[in-house]
């Protein structure tokens, strides 16, 4: 991998929360092995406080207060829109 | 007409009506109905339980046609004239149920749902319940527990009555039209197989197999098995049990794994460059300790010569001045020849005029000296008379002597007080 890849693939917004979780846990392996080398390691310290930062913010979103809405005033929204 | 054979027909009861005399419904089936009447009387003499003969009931009939030929005030009709009622058997139900659900099976329905992703962090999730039930708190206390605050787009619907699998269907399908919609839960409580048979209709299955959304099913408790349940992507016994299927990350957890994440990484970048830090600079050290070590061999090596060269110059100075001393010797020997001897000879002829001189070897010769009493010799008569009292030193010792006038006698020999002293 270029470093031009794996700086777009650094910047990347993860598809899913699973995902980011999914790749932290390969970073965190990768570290753990102590095969990086230092700039790969300070790629992938980056690239995991992203994942984190996004699997937080997919966390506050869901943890902002319980919102009720219901399907028939929904529909009947858009259809009088 | 009312000698045509009796027949038997199952269906669902709808439209019940009483009259002072009858009973009037409609039987019907997924293909269609039949009107039908029972008299007051036969359905008491039946001993249904209370409520048995109800809207939404499966029922098995036992009557023939009947043609009504009206009245001026009413028209004319056929019926089914029913004699005999008796509400449909489970077994009934179960029959119809393995059928459609083999039928299913074979074409691959079940699967189609078990295939879709789930999310972990779902921010929308869609709900098709009744809007007046257990299941809809209970739904909502399961998710309260997960620590799941997102949106819930309720789409309420009927769950018991003939009117139930149609309403469910749409609400499903108007749930999964919604783009932010993620997941959908279907969920009502506990009953018997006719109270549940709603969610076994086979369109409304069809309907939540096509769909790209995954559905999750909580419908009755976990021994109810509706079709719905298969065809889900997951079956779940209460709607506690949707709710963590639903949303299958704790979000509390979630948060302290993220945490661990975090403080992981952060040691993971420190330590790389802490360690190389560490060895750059011990290696940046390296040639200053190289050249110190260097330079302390090279000064002990300076001292080392130049004590050895200070030293070889001692010695080769002290060698050096003993052989200029040998050389001055022999050579001032040399020079010095026969005056030398003759020194030597003129030397020792002097020692011996000089011994014979010696006032000690005329002592030994006999003769003695007068000294006075500080020790100088008294040379003279007239130096002794005035002295009056000398000493005689003799060779082997002195003895005092009292000087008297020439003229006068001499002392007595016993009468002298003459001292002693020999040494």
């Amino acid at each position: 991998m270029s470093a031009n890849e794996r700086e777009q693939s650094t910047r990347a917004e993860p598809d899913s929360y699973e995902a980011a979780v999914e790749r932290l846990e390969q970073i965190i392996d990768r570290l753990d092995s102590g095969q990086a080398g230092l700039r790969e390691t300070l790629e992938l310290c980056r690239e995991g406080r992203a994942l984190v930062e996004y699997c937080s913010g997919e966390l506050d979103a869901v943890s902002a207060g319980l919102q009720e809405l219901r399907l028939d005033e929904l529909t009947a929204k858009l259809e009088g829109a | 007409m009312r000698r045509r054979a009796r027949v038997s027909l199952i269906g669902e009861i709808t439209g019940l009506s009483r009259s002072k005399a009858q009973a009037y419904f409609e039987l019907r089936d997924a293909e269609g109905a039949v009107p039908g009447a029972i008299w007051l009387n036969d359905l008491e003499k039946l001993e249904l339980p209370a409520g048995g003969l109800r809207d939404g009931a499966e029922v098995v009939i036992g009557g023939g046609p009947e043609y009504y030929p009206g009245s001026p005030q009413s028209s004319p009709g056929f019926r089914f004239r029913a004699t005999h009622v008796r509400l449909a058997g489970e077994g009934d139900l179960l029959a119809r149920l393995e059928a459609l659900r083999k039928q299913l099976r074979a074409e691959g329905l079940f699967e189609l749902q078990k295939q879709l992703a789930r999310p972990a962090l779902p921010r929308t999730i869609g709900v098709v319940t009744a809007e007046s039930g257990a299941a809809r708190r209970d739904l909502l206390a399961g998710l309260q527990r997960r620590g799941w605050a997102g949106t819930v787009v309720w789409g309420f619907a009927p769950v018991q009555d003939r009117r139930a699998a149609p309403a469910i269907a749409a609400a499903i399908k108007g749930l999964a039209a919604r783009p932010e919609v993620e997941a959908i839960v279907v969920t009502r409580g506990g009953g018997s197989l006719a109270d549940l048979w709603a969610f076994c209709d086979e369109t409304l299955c069809r309907s939540v197999a096509l769909l790209r959304v995954p559905v999750i099913s909580a419908v009755g408790h976990e021994r109810d098995a509706t079709l719905v349940d298969d065809v889900a992507a997951v079956a779940c016994s209460t709607p506690t049990h949707a709710a963590e299927a639903v949303v299958p990350l704790e979000c509390a957890e979630a948060r302290r794994s993220l945490g661990r994440c975090l403080a992981m990484l952060r040691r993971s970048g420190e330590g790389a460059v802490g360690i190389r830090t560490r060895h750059l600079v011990a290696l940046a050290r390296g040639p200053g300790r190289a050249l110190r070590r260097e330079r302390a061999a090279l000064n002990q090596r300076t001292r080392e010569m130049r004590a050895a060269s200070e030293r070889g110059v001692g010695e080769r100075r002290a060698f050096q001045r003993r052989l200029a001393t040998v050389v001055l010797e022999r050579a001032a020997r040399r020079a010095a020849g026969p005056e030398d001897r003759s020194r030597r000879e003129a030397l020792r002829r002097a020692e011996v005029a000089f011994r014979a001189h010696d006032p000690e070897r005329t002592l030994e010769r006999g003769y003695a000296l007068a000294e006075d009493g500080d020790g100088e010799p008294v040379i003279s008569a007239a130096a002794a008379l005035v002295a009056g009292r000398v000493r005689l030193r003799f060779a082997d010792g002195r003895v005092g002597a009292r000087i008297d006038h020439p003229d006068a006698d001499p002392p007595a020999a016993d009468a002298g007080g003459s001292e002693q002293d020999l040494r």
